[in-house]
């Protein structure tokens, strides 16, 4: 299979207070195409960090970055990969659909495609009869489907995910899982998912890569396993999921209790 | 309190203002210490009369005080024969307070907007720019007069030089403050470094303009009343110094007036487009 995503000896160190933190260190991965991978780690492991810089959005100090086999250029990052945020960055001046048709707009489609779209779109995020609203007026999960469809209304094939639930309360996350998986069980994209929620990797990705502490450093791989089409609910109650959690829970909590410390 | 008894307290306050200035004055022989000078119709005229003042001045009435007939000429005669009249002066004023807003709003935003996303020209004309604001606009007007003349432009600058640093610092405001995540957005988007500016970086620095308009709009009336004031020879701020001349309280007092009106109805229309404008934001919403 294809890899879409390597990174090699990936490193990133930053100046804190005139000294250098070494935030991320030697992170190796690779990425097939299609596949689901979530990137796990305690609060400031720097997993974010590696995800922007995949991103293009910060500048890598060591290593490298290929992106279908092209390291990448930060002066123009791939139309081919889409970038969903943490934080809601929906343009809060313009409406729902001019938001989701934006992508459109820059690339020049005619209005009346982009319209057609854009009317799509909304159907899939469950947002029919809210095009015409301000972002403002939203609800954060509503918001937040909007911003998912602001990037996959150009339809990339890899997708960046920067913990874009994280701010949402555990049921609209559900939610916003179910509306995820809908989409990617029928495009398949090639997902790199930042997250701290061992659930939410489980319930989305093919495999869990499992970052240590600060620095950032591969600690270990998980494969996950369970059938698709999945449910985001009932999985939560499935024997596999609950072994799986409690053996990747272990790893993960011996680096939040190292996150904690340092 | 309920909208009524709101209204009906402000329309007893304004009678009761209105029949102290009216008839106030007649009391100051009897009770000197409970009236004071100022109220002197000499000074302050008094309702009637700047009533009476504006029916002439506008060309309503003729001179016996019998109202001018549209059919048969005589408003429009009225009309001719002062080069200053109300009509005329209002005109002239609201026309350079427009040019003026315009002039103003369009070069504060563009120095703001050009300023504000470049470090280096920023730090080029810092001193400049804190220099030029340190001076009072007001002092600058003689010197606008003798440069540009009486008419119009003179006025125009004035009002320009007034509105022009207050939509800078706005502007230059919100250039500086636009959100880097949306920055970043666009550009994983796809967008170009002009498509940015333009989709971003513009519409999200006029909100800060918008906000300034308000103000905007009374700073340019003052400046353009400003360099009336000071060389012209049409426009309210010169009623106001002729009526001055003349001793004539009253003939202020309805220029004063009209001022209050055409500065109401400015401000209201801007907070309007503002409004409208920056329907966007929740608390703007709110006060609509």
């Amino acid at each position: 299979m294809t890899i879409r995503i390597e990174t090699r000896d990936l490193g990133k160190t930053f100046a804190v207070d005139g000294r250098d933190m070494r935030a991320v260190d030697g992170v190796s991965l690779a990425i097939r195409e299609g596949e689901f991978v979530a990137l796990l780690g305690p609060s400031g492991c720097g997993k974010s960090t590696i995800l922007n810089m995949i991103a293009t959005l910060l500048p890598n100090s060591s290593g490298e970055i290929l992106v279908d086999g092209q390291p990448i250029d930060r002066r123009r990052p791939s139309r081919n990969v889409g970038y969903v945020f943490q934080r809601d960055t929906l343009f809060p001046w313009r409406t729902v659909q001019a938001n989701i048709g934006y992508a459109l707009e820059l690339a020049g489609v005619a209005a009346d495609e982009r319209r057609e779209r854009t009317q799509t779109a909304l159907a899939q995020a469950g947002l029919q009869g809210f095009g015409h609203y301000y972002p403002t007026s939203l609800s954060g999960g509503m918001r937040q489907r909007a911003a998912l469809m602001r990037t996959l209304i150009v339809q990339p094939q890899i997708l960046l995910m920067d913990e874009p639930f994280g701010a949402l309360d555990t049921h609209t996350k559900l939610e916003m899982h179910r509306v995820l998986l809908n989409i990617w069980e029928r495009e398949k994209q090639t997902v790199l998912f930042v997250t701290h929620d061992l659930g939410e990797a489980l319930t989305l990705s093919d495999r869990i890569i499992l970052l240590s502490a600060r620095p950032g450093r591969i600690k270990e791989e998980f494969t996950v396993d369970f059938p698709r089409p999945r449910d985001a609910v009932t999985l939560r109650e499935t024997p596999a999921y609950a072994a799986l959690f409690s053996r990747i829970w272990h790893s993960l909590g011996e680096e939040f209790v190292k996150g904690a410390q340092a | 309190m309920s909208r009524l008894t709101i209204l009906l307290w402000q329309v007893a306050i304004a009678l009761g203002l209105a029949v102290v200035w009216e008839w106030g004055y007649s009391l100051h022989d009897r009770l000197p210490w409970l009236v004071p000078e100022l109220l002197d119709p000499y000074f302050v005229s008094k309702p009637s009369a700047i009533y009476d003042q504006f029916l002439h001045a506008s060309c309503l009435v003729d001179k016996r005080g019998i109202w001018n007939d549209w059919g048969n000429g005589q408003f429009s005669k009225c009309m001719a024969r002062s080069e200053n009249n109300l009509w005329v002066a209002t005109l002239i004023t609201l026309k350079n307070t427009l040019a003026g807003f315009a002039v103003g709003t369009t070069s504060g935003f563009v120095l703001g907007l050009a300023l504000g996303r470049s470090d280096r020209l920023t730090a080029i004309f810092q001193p400049f720019i804190v220099a030029a604001n340190s001076i009072p606009r007001i002092a600058l007007a003689p010197i606008i007069i003798l440069a540009f003349g009486l008419g119009d432009a003179s006025k125009i600058v004035t009002a320009w030089l007034v509105v022009v640093f207050l939509v800078f610092f706005n502007t230059f405001e919100g250039a500086r403050s636009v959100d880097r995540d949306h920055i970043s957005a666009a550009r994983l988007l796809g967008a170009s470094e002009w498509q940015i500016t333009r989709t971003v970086i513009v519409p999200s620095t006029m909100a800060w303009l918008f906000a300034s308009l308000t103000p905007a709009i009374s700073f340019a009336l003052i400046g353009v009343i400003l360099g009336e004031f000071i060389g012209a020879q049409q426009g309210i701020g010169r009623m106001i110094i002729e009526a001055e001349a003349r001793g004539e309280a009253a003939g202020m007092m309805v220029a004063v007036f009209v001022l209050m009106i055409v500065g109401v109805i400015l401000a209201t229309i801007v907070r309007r487009v503002q409004n409208h404008l920056l329907r966007w934001r929740p608390q703007s919403a709110a006060n609509l």
